[in-house]
């Protein structure tokens, strides 16, 4: 399977495309539709095709979203494209991956810990994974915009 | 008196922490292991003990002073850091440095690839009880660092990226001493390699230690020797082919084996391909320009644009995304993705059913470097009082 066909799975999906800079295919999808998109891949890439390099989260303040971007490397072409996603700042909550994709751990865990976006499923997710006590104990996510921190 | 009674101890597992306080390297991260008699049946991987806040800090800083703050992130691998932060401003900015540039970049790279490769090699053989092989490599590993030295003007931290450049430039003396070191180094390297390959207590401690499947390896997320060593190709600089790479010739290194032996092998190989690439940069490198811009008179207005740059790590695959809103000095976020923080967080399935003894071997061969995997949050918070340290009052080392 060629790159042009592994991106196709993920057009399907994608209410808008663009890039990002070097060359980074972008595709904006769904929050619902983040979890079938990862179980498409596995079925039709398998684990070995591709891994999730990156969870990022952004806090939009203005525009009271938070961006939620994937990182996902296909191989063994080593292409990267980006899924990206939006959630509601008051109410961030998406399906977890880490049941069928393990190495999402460390970025769900994360992304939770600094900006407080809960991961639907992951039993792993915990306050002081990163933030120190002090912090977590009073309810702040250092890295939304009106934290104070 | 015949035994009139058996009791019988049921068997638990036992719990044995394992750091906080040098699990293996002399850095903060405590591995939570369950051990049933010798066996290793769980393993929780604790963090937080070593937070800086480093994604924070980059949002209250400038676009250039970030240049310095993420070389602060890992002082081993601070030239990568510092490349892949530059060139998502060199994205946002559209401007490209001259070939120079890219390839003195590329040299500073390889040679922190050398010695970092150098240094956990070294680590792994005092931990396996060889120290003499440990005093042996660190001394070989001094000679690059003096490259490092003549190169950037530093041993460790060497502050070299610049937008659109490099800090300094190097004449024909210096490029006659690199080379020359690098020339005395790969006899010696070859010698340790063989070493590792032969030595009985090295493979007998080595092999078949914490195998990795090539399909754990991708869907774990593990990048850099870690994935290389279990067949994996991920290697950033030959898909992304970033500054010079494109143009120098080198092979990506893989190994099918999985084990911790094959991942310290891979680095030995990776050493041998840093420094053939080191003398053809040396013997080939161009001279269209000066390398290092006239800073005064680089872009101080950033567009508003996203970035997310990828550069191939001494431990992997190390990535920076950049976003800047046009409307002030400072970037809007900085995320920081470092290979150990993949490499780590999610290793814990690698130690089950290894014995105790092997947990250190098995946290050395991931090559794990904690101060890259902790940095997100500033904060001082002290008896509910916040307080704000500005940059100038830290440069100033405490003093008013």
């Amino acid at each position: 399977m060629d790159v042009a066909e592994k991106l196709k799975l993920l057009e399907d999906f994608a209410l808008e495309k663009s890039v990002l800079k070097p060359n980074r295919k972008l595709f904006v999808v769904e929050p619902s539709y983040v979890r079938r998109i990862f179980e498409s891949l596995i079925e039709k890439l398998g684990h070995g095709g591709f891994y999730l390099s990156t969870i990022v989260g952004t806090d939009l303040k203005e525009e009271n979203k938070i961006r939620l971007d994937y990182y996902v490397v296909m191989l063994p072409e080593e292409e990267t494209v980006v899924i990206r996603t939006f959630l509601p700042r008051e109410n961030p909550v998406i399906d977890s991956l880490i049941d069928i994709i393990p190495g999402a751990l460390a970025g769900e865990c994360e992304t939770y810990d600094l900006l407080g976006v809960v991961f639907r499923g992951n039993p792993f997710l915990k306050r002081g994974f990163f933030v120190p006590t002090d912090v977590s104990e009073k309810g702040i996510y250092p890295l939304r915009k009106d934290s104070g921190v | 008196m015949g035994i009139t009674k058996v009791v019988e101890i049921p068997v638990v597992t036992t719990e044995v922490p394992i750091g906080p306080q040098h699990p293996a390297l002399h850095e903060p991260i405590m591995l939570k292991v369950y051990a049933d008699g010798e066996e290793v049946v769980k393993v929780e991987v604790n963090t937080g003990y070593n937070h800086r806040g480093i994604e924070k800090l980059c949002e209250k800083n400038t676009f250039y002073r970030d240049i310095f703050i993420v070389s602060r992130v890992c002082g081993i691998c601070n030239a990568v850091h510092a490349n892949c932060y530059v060139r998502a401003l060199e994205q946002i900015l559209d401007v490209t440095p001259n070939r120079r540039a890219k390839f003195l970049r590329v040299l500073s790279m390889e040679l922190e690839r050398i010695h970092s490769h150098m240094l956990i090699n070294a680590v792994m053989a005092e931990i396996v009880g060889f120290e003499t092989l440990f005093m042996q490599i660190m001394l070989d590993r001094e000679r690059v660092m003096k490259a490092k030295e003549i190169l950037t003007g530093n041993r460790v931290s060497a502050d070299y990226m610049m937008v659109s450049g490099v800090r300094r430039d190097i004449d024909e003396v210096k490029r006659d001493k690199i080379k020359e070191i690098l020339l005395k180094l790969k006899s010696k390297i070859e010698y340790y390699k063989k070493v590792f390959e032969e030595d009985e207590t090295l493979v007998k401690r080595l092999v078949d230690v914490g195998r990795v499947k090539y399909e754990d390896a991708t869907s774990h997320s593990f990048v850099g020797p870690l994935a290389r060593a279990s067949g994996v190709r991920i290697d950033s600089r030959a898909s992304d082919k970033y500054d010079a790479y494109d143009e120098i010739p080198f092979n990506v290194i893989t190994r099918t084996e999985g084990d911790s032996w094959a991942r310290m092998m891979v680095r030995w190989d990776e050493i041998l391909e840093s420094i053939e690439m080191g003398i053809y940069i040396l013997n080939n490198l161009p001279s269209d320009g000066n390398p290092v811009p006239d800073e005064r008179r680089l872009p101080r207005r950033f567009p508003p644009g996203e970035a997310y740059t990828r550069v191939e790590a001494q431990r992997g695959e190390l990535t920076y995304y950049v976003m800047s809103d046009g409307k002030t000095q400072n970037p809007y976020r900085v995320k920081i993705r470092t290979p150990s923080f993949n490499n780590i967080v999610n290793s814990a399935f690698m130690y089950v059913k290894h014995t105790l003894a092997d947990v250190p071997v098995i946290l050395t061969s991931i090559d794990p470097c904690i101060s890259c995997m902790e940095r997100v949050t500033l904060i001082d918070l002290e008896k509910g009082v916040r307080q704000r340290i500005p940059l100038k009052q830290l440069s100033s080392g405490g003093r008013k």
